[in-house]
């Protein structure tokens, strides 16, 4: 027996030493390195896609248009709802499928301790320099590594958790306290957000404030903080939310259907980001509604406040990428960029852009209260999201 | 050839998906349930501590609870409007039938999350229901904003087209002129229903009453927009464990609890009713 017999029909080498299974092996790596070629990209490649995960209120089809043009890139945005579902979606390998990020609250911290995002350099994006003093590093301490010193994410918009109300239904002396959303005068007209932490929160403050723990020294030797209640003062919102819960007419889910009760009067107050406030307003001004809404940004006894932020993940190496990231954020930080994502969003934004705001829209965005942010609570993790979620779930089924 | 491939191919493809696409996912929660999470973390520490939870701490009783009364609530006046519906178009939809029943699949044309959205426009605070009883000099219906009522309401528009479909393709196959039989032999329309009609239909009565029942159970959206502070129902609560608590392990368990009970009611039903006497046609020729 030849060496050749022993060989499959077929694949009896060539005088050149080319035989099909080499052609095929051949072709074969080709089409596979065909393949894979989008895909395989070299860091010092200039980029031509930015992938976001984002929320969707910021996503302004104009700037988007804009700095797609001006950078030769496509701006590709995924939308997430809240920041739970966008850590999960960082922890399961979203550091390779996305290059910026948004979170606000604890969320960026938690995401650079966990190394999902990456330090960023605020000498790159110059227009960081302009933000309201309430939110440079040295006073705002959420976007800043404690060890390192390193920053690691850039501020955007912010808001708080304030109230907004129908005058002519609950008095200002009234709204100025967090007990008149658990006031029975006005029950069955007022409404809350279905967001867990923030009722847990919002309640919590008052229940500090009832029991005179808030001003006391706390277990872990912090100042208070709403999201680090102990047992008694958990024990106590959840009572309180029970009690609350007979007062209200629903948990809103969304702020077209806050604006909607708030409108048609079926509520007097809710706690809110003050968007439905901002469109209320509008709406007054145009003279399509009779009734007047205020804001209480803070209650007397503290309120709670959030800054959304971009972010840098992990997956984004030094080169053309980073550049880009450093560049997009740079562009969203523009104070012109900035005035019409408030505009549109309906949200304060942390760059001071009063310069170019008229003095209604100075005041429709808390642009002279930036300062108040400082007193309020920031949105934070939960000290416990499973004894959380039990007072909430007893809550519900009480 | 073609004879010993085509029961691989017909039964081992869906064997294929239904284990890559259910089993394995039902799998991997019924792991995840076994072990916990800690803020936003899970770790895999054996225990059937979530199980514990679901078994003394109230709360999840009362959803269960409240979610098994809702459903079979809304199965229930599902199937009784659903009857009178199918039984009409097939006795007296005559070349209109089939355009009469894919009428009830209209809805399904928009996705469940929209319809739900609009239901909460109708029965909301300015709501076309409450708009024209305000514009009346009427008090607004509480009742159907943010109640149970109106999750009520909301399912069964959700679930009312799948019954009557499902009535309907049973009522196709069953023989009228036994209707007409016992009629000539004495019997009242109302005996020929209840002793002919009726059990002659009952498989696939159940099949619909099923089909109805079980979504019912795990309803989430329906009762997050329309239900109100006291409407949470199982389902809701199960979402919120995989929503912004992060409590996925324990969601877990309330899932494999739910799937539990969900194969326990099937089983339960199809072992009370006897098959061969309910219009059933599976059992072949043997």
């Amino acid at each position: 027996m030849t060496t050749n017999d022993s060989l499959p029909l077929g694949s009896a080498a060539s005088p050149a030493g080319f035989d099909r299974r080499k052609a095929l092996k051949t072709i074969a790596a080709g089409a596979a390195a065909a393949l894979a070629t989008p895909y395989v990209r070299p860091a010092s490649a200039a980029p031509t896609t930015l992938r976001a995960l984002m929320w969707e209120v910021y996503a302004i089809p104009e700037v988007i248009k804009a700095f797609e043009d001006k950078h030769n890139v496509k701006f590709s945005p995924t939308f997430f709802d809240g920041n739970s579902e966008a850590y999960n979606k960082l922890r399961v390998g979203g550091t390779r499928d996305f290059d910026l990020v948004q979170a606000d609250g604890f969320w960026p911290g938690l995401y650079y301790r966990e190394k999902l995002i990456r330090a960023i350099d605020y000498a790159k994006i110059p227009n960081t320099a302009k933000v309201f003093p309430v939110f440079k590093p040295d006073r705002f301490k959420l976007l800043t590594d404690e060890a390192t010193g390193k920053h690691f994410g850039v501020t955007w918009c912010w808001g708080s958790y304030g109230t907004t109300y129908n005058t002519a239904m609950m008095p200002k002396e009234k709204v100025q306290s967090i007990e008149c959303l658990f006031d029975p005068e006005f029950s069955g007209r007022l409404a809350t957000s279905a967001r867990f932490e923030e009722n847990i929160a919002l309640a919590g403050i008052l229940v500090a404030t009832r029991m005179g723990t808030k001003d006391k020294p706390r277990p872990d030797g912090k100042p208070f903080n709403p999201y680090v209640l102990s047992d008694e003062e958990l024990a106590g919102v959840e009572k309180l939310l029970i009690e609350q819960k007979k007062l209200l007419l629903t948990r809103y889910n969304d702020n077209n259907t806050l604006q909607q009760l708030l409108e048609s009067g079926a509520i007097a107050a809710a706690p809110e980001f003050a968007q439905s406030y901002r469109v209320l307003l509008a709406k007054k001004a145009k003279g399509e509604i009779d009734a007047d809404f205020a804001h209480q940004l803070i209650p007397k006894e503290g309120g709670l406040g959030w800054v959304d932020t971009w972010l840098v993940t992990s997956g984004v190496a030094d080169g053309p990428m980073l550049t880009l990231c450093e560049q997009f954020m740079d562009m969203m930080l523009a104070p012109e960029i900035m005035k019409q994502q408030a505009l549109i969003g309906g949200a304060s934004t942390t760059i001071d852009i009063r310069s170019i705001a008229t003095p209604e829209e100075q005041k429709l965005y808390l642009m002279d209260r930036t300062e108040e942010l400082s007193d309020m609570y920031m949105f934070d993790q939960p000290s416990s999201t499973e004894k959380w979620e039990r007072v909430w779930s007893r809550m519900q089924a009480a | 050839m073609r004879t010993r491939l085509a029961p691989w191919l017909t039964l081992g493809v869906p064997t294929v998906f239904l284990v890559a696409l259910f089993v394995l996912p039902l799998l991997s929660m019924l792991v995840l349930s076994v072990w916990r999470t800690e803020n936003y973390h899970i770790v895999q520490d054996w225990n059937l501590r979530n199980y514990w939870v679901l078994a003394t701490d109230g709360a999840y009783a009362t959803f269960l609870l409240r979610s098994i009364a809702m459903a079979t609530a809304v199965s229930v006046i599902c199937t009784a409007i659903a009857w009178p519906v199918a039984y009409g178009i097939t006795l007296y939809g005559g070349r209109y039938k089939l355009l009469l029943t894919l009428g009830f699949a209209v809805p399904f044309l928009t996705g469940e999350v929209l319809r739900v959205i609009a239901l909460q426009g109708l029965l909301g605070p300015v709501g076309l229901v409450n708009g024209v009883l305000m514009s009346l000099g009427a008090a607004p219906l509480r009742a159907i904003m943010y109640t149970n009522v109106a999750s009520a309401i909301g399912l069964v528009y959700l679930y009312l087209p799948i019954v009557v479909t499902v009535i309907y393709l049973s009522l196709l196959n069953f023989d009228q002129r036994l209707l007409d039989a016992a009629k000539i032999f004495g019997a009242s329309p109302a005996r020929a229903f209840f002793e002919i009609a009726w059990p002659l239909n009952l498989f696939g009565t159940l099949i619909g009453f099923a089909l109805c029942f079980i979504p019912c159970l795990s309803a989430t959206l329906a009762p997050r927009f329309l239900g109100g502070p006291n409407g949470t129902l199982y389902g809701m609560a199960m979402a919120q464990q995989f929503g912004e608590s992060g409590t996925w392990a324990l969601g877990a368990a309330m899932g494999v609890v739910l799937f539990a009970l969900s194969i326990a009611a099937v089983f339960v039903a199809f072992r009370t009713v006897d098959l061969r006497r309910t219009g059933f046609t599976g059992f072949g020729r043997g």
